[in-house]
């Protein structure tokens, strides 16, 4: 029986040790379930093990050797593969399924110089026969589902004679009969004598699928177990000690009036059903496992994506979210996930990226920009913001993550905000600017309401008045944030407690 | 079953739309024109677009990799004035001539594979740049003049008159015919390079592992990489190529207009570049091919040869080739939206 075994494996960013001396051990015919909240170290584990990262601390042996995974061939060649959570990344989208599977054999001559299309067809017919995957094989793969496109990354693998396979958080946008499909799949694997390192945030199918689990928590290995314990046990390992001096203190500023209703908020099948309502100076935080339908939620209040259906009342009269701009019209203002893509424009000064969404009101005729009125506007936010450094002539991307956010959340206050969203604000921010932001919510929260959507648990008990548990795209559970327990909120995340 | 009629006939619009569209004039010109529908007036539409299609088959390899060129017309204008220069100027032999522009086509598809790959500097920017150069060194080599037989040499201090002359082996390329017969006037030599440029990228781009390669990277450069097709190359190879069918388009020009006029390549890029954005239309493919790009050039051709016979003012057939290329566009692009 071989395996392969990661040990010490460690690997530093500037200012982050994203993993550090991390054991793991996959045996083939077993599958491995490595399991970690959000920044525990997983996707780095992961990117080490593909040959992604040529540059890590520690060894990796393949039955007791050691092999030097440097670059994505060194894992293909050692019978390494991964199916990403975007495999879209992995296929050629515009090309047949029968060409993606035999993509690099377009890289040698091993198949010969003239290829036709009928040959490759029969191949692929054949061989995708063989190994029991029956899928179109002259379809193209943009129109493959994503289930499909999964089944035909793994069978590329098994092509390749596969020895060790990732699986990426798979079912994290599969339906449930796409995942039990999944598993079944993951069961031939095994029987074939694949090992697997499965990983996932979602719990219930960890019981359903795994044969020995690895728990990660801020880049360590924080517990191991030989058979899948009680799941209580690994949420347990999967938690943070709460750390109270992060968080600032706070009472509750929530007054009676409802500014904000949402009803049977629907959107393809990522957002099925979602409704709450927020009062004036609540801080309402949405929180979940990735792919719970969170970040989903916020774009469709924002007007960023068309519901299919739902409605959506501003202080109890019904506003149809049309486009952001109907959206920051009634003073609902939106702080998106990904600040780099979608919060900022990174070529451009502090000061651009603040006075943006407002910048009508410093105009003059013919649209001419103010440019005194309009720095004098930035500065006072960026120094309400508490920017760092200050210098609002600085291009965007020169700033800190936590600076950055900083800039996006200050932009919002130059407008008068009913409701602020926010998705993930915390994500990749270091602790000093975590602290910061904390305050800044807060504060804006004597005000507005706030509506944070975060899958650090922690943040939600700690900051919020009320939280809302979601999972599938549905409200599993609400709770009131005082006195709630991290692991019920787990459990209902995870999908542990229904 | 009305709901599958309609299905049936989108698919058929979408794949042969095109196809039934150049049917539909051809037959519309042969009954409305007597000289339209003649062997020898077919060659000549053939004729017509043959320089264009060399071309345009070459914008079409940079566009399968996902990339842009759009020094092509440059380069065309810039073979023109070298070989025919060469040749007259500088006396020598044409076969030599031919030989020498064309290596240095591979020449500029190296420097914007270097100015794209290595400097980082857009494809369509590099391409600019690049347009630009060969534009300038185009007219740098005879100062300014077009060239021709007896003409004076601009390098000369005496400014004595140049000895060398355009031979007829020369010429053959844009002006001769084979396969002829007492009753038929041959087949014109531009139409046979076209034809065999056609049948050797079609069959390079369809049916070789290099051509699924050049998919491949355009379609997903990650995907590909990952799958161990070295990228660059590929990439390199696209702009090569493209350089080097501008510049057997600009030889046979020169050819076939028997002199060196000066920016004669100009014009090219924005018909090869409408050929090849065309030509995603036909077959309803939605991606570059050279069978698309080929049909999108004789479209045009027939179109405007037919325009012409029925005494179109030939000022509005710039705004006709506009229509037909927003509506075939339009509709292969439109319609695929829909049924999503």
């Amino acid at each position: 029986m071989s395996s392969l075994r990661g040990k010490n494996l460690t690997k530093a960013f500037p200012g982050v040790l994203a993993l550090d001396n991390v054991d793991i051990e996959v045996q083939s015919g077993k599958v491995h379930a490595l399991v970690g909240a959000n920044g525990a170290g997983k996707s780095t584990l992961v990117k080490i093990l593909t040959g992604y990262y040529g540059n890590y601390d520690g060894t990796v042996t393949i039955d007791d050797h050691e092999v030097s995974l440097r670059t994505p061939f060194d894992a293909l060649v050692n019978g390494i593969e991964v199916v990403h959570q975007e495999v879209d990344t992995q296929l050629v989208s515009n090309l047949t399924v029968a060409e993606n599977l035999y993509l690099e054999n377009f890289a040698s001559n091993k198949y010969g110089i003239v290829i036709f299309t009928k040959d490759l067809k029969k191949r692929a017919e054949k061989d995708l026969n063989d190994i029991g995957f029956p899928l179109p094989v002259s379809a193209k793969v943009e129109s493959l589902s994503l289930h499909e496109k999964q089944q035909l990354v793994i069978a590329r693998a098994l092509l390749h004679k596969v020895r060790f396979l990732i699986l990426d958080e798979p079912t994290s946008s599969l339906s449930l009969i796409e995942a039990e499909k999944l598993f079944s799949m993951v069961r031939k694997l095994k029987e074939r004598g694949v090992g697997i390192l499965y990983i996932s945030q979602r719990l219930d199918e960890i019981s359903i699928i795994a044969d020995e689990v690895t728990v990660l928590r801020n880049g360590k290995r924080a517990a191991y177990f030989d058979h899948v314990p009680e799941l209580s046990k690994i949420i347990e390992a999967m938690l943070d000690a709460p750390q109270g001096e992060l968080f600032p203190k706070r009472e509750s500023t929530r007054q009676n009036e409802v500014v904000m209703r949402i009803e049977n908020l629907r959107w393809k099948n990522r957002v099925n059903g979602v409704s709450f309502e927020i009062r004036k100076g609540e801080i309402l935080a949405i929180t979940g496992l990735t792919g719970a339908g969170k970040t989903e939620t916020l774009k469709l209040i924002f007007g960023a994506v068309r519901p299919d259906e739902g409605k959506i009342f501003i202080n109890g009269k019904m506003v149809k979210m049309e486009s952001p701009v109907v959206a920051i019209r009634n003073g609902i203002y939106l702080v998106p996930e990904e600040r780099r893509k979608e919060g900022l424009i990174l070529d451009k000064t502090a000061r651009e990226n603040i006075t943006v969404p407002f910048l009508k009101d410093f105009c003059g005729f013919l649209g001419r920009v103010l440019f005194k009125k309009e720095c004098h506007h930035a500065k006072s936010l960026a120094e309400k913001v508490r920017l760092l450094p200050c210098d609002i002539e600085r291009q965007a991307q020169y700033f800190s993550g936590g600076n950055q956010q900083k800039i996006v959340v200050s932009r919002w206050l130059g407008g008068k905000p009913k409701v602020l969203l926010l998705d993930e604000p915390t994500q990749g921010v270091d602790i000093g600017a975590k602290k910061e932001i904390y305050q800044l919510i807060c504060q804006i929260a004597k005000e507005a309401a706030v509506v944070l959507a975060t899958s650090e648990i922690n943040e939600a008990v700690s900051i919020a008045d009320r939280i809302l548990v979601m999972r599938d795209g549905k409200v599993v559970a609400q709770l009131n944030a005082k006195g709630a327990d991290p692991k019920v909120i787990l459990s209902y995340a995870a999908g542990v407690k229904q | 079953m009305k709901g599958d009629f309609t299905d049936r006939m989108t698919n058929f619009l979408l794949k042969y739309g095109v196809i039934t569209a150049l049917f539909i004039l051809i037959v519309f010109f042969s009954v409305s024109t007597r000289a339209f529908f003649s062997l020898d007036n077919f060659f000549d539409i053939l004729r017509a677009v043959s320089i264009l299609t060399i071309v345009a088959i070459g914008v079409t390899f940079s566009v399968v990799v996902n990339g842009m060129d759009v020094s092509v017309g440059a380069v065309t204008g810039f073979a023109v004035i070298f070989s025919t220069a060469l040749m007259v100027i500088w006396q020598i032999p044409w076969y030599i001539a031919i030989v020498g522009s064309l290596l240095i086509g591979v020449g500029i598809g190296l420097f914007n594979s270097f100015l794209i790959l290595k400097l980082r500097i857009p494809d369509l920017l590099a391409t600019l740049g690049t347009l630009y150069l060969t534009q300038g060194l185009q007219m740098w080599i005879t100062k300014g003049d077009a060239v021709y037989r007896g003409m004076t040499n601009p390098w000369s201090p005496i400014r004595e008159v140049t000895k060398g002359f355009i031979p007829k082996q020369f010429l053959t390329m844009g002006q001769g015919f084979i396969f002829k017969t007492e009753s038929f006037r041959g087949v014109p030599v531009p139409v046979i390079i076209m034809i065999c440029v056609v049948l050797v990228s079609w069959f390079f781009l369809e049916f070789t592992r290099f051509g699924r390669a050049f998919y491949a990277v355009g379609g997903n450069i990650e995907a590909a990489r990952l799958a161990g097709i070295p990228v660059k190359k590929y990439r390199t190879a696209a702009y090569v190529i493209s350089a080097v069918l501008a510049t057997l388009g600009g030889l046979v020009l020169a050819s076939r207009i028997g002199s060196g006029a000066v920016k004669a390549g100009d014009p090219y890029l924005l018909d090869a570049v409408a050929s090849t954005y065309f030509g995603f239309a036909v077959l309803g493919v939605r991606r570059p091919n050279v069978w698309g790009t080929f049909l999108g050039a004789v479209f045009v051709g027939v179109m405007l040869n037919g325009l012409t016979m029925l005494n179109t003012p030939w000022y509005i057939q710039d705004f006709i080739k506009g229509l037909v290329l927003v509506s075939a566009l339009g509709i292969s692009f439109a319609i695929r939206k829909e049924s999503r």
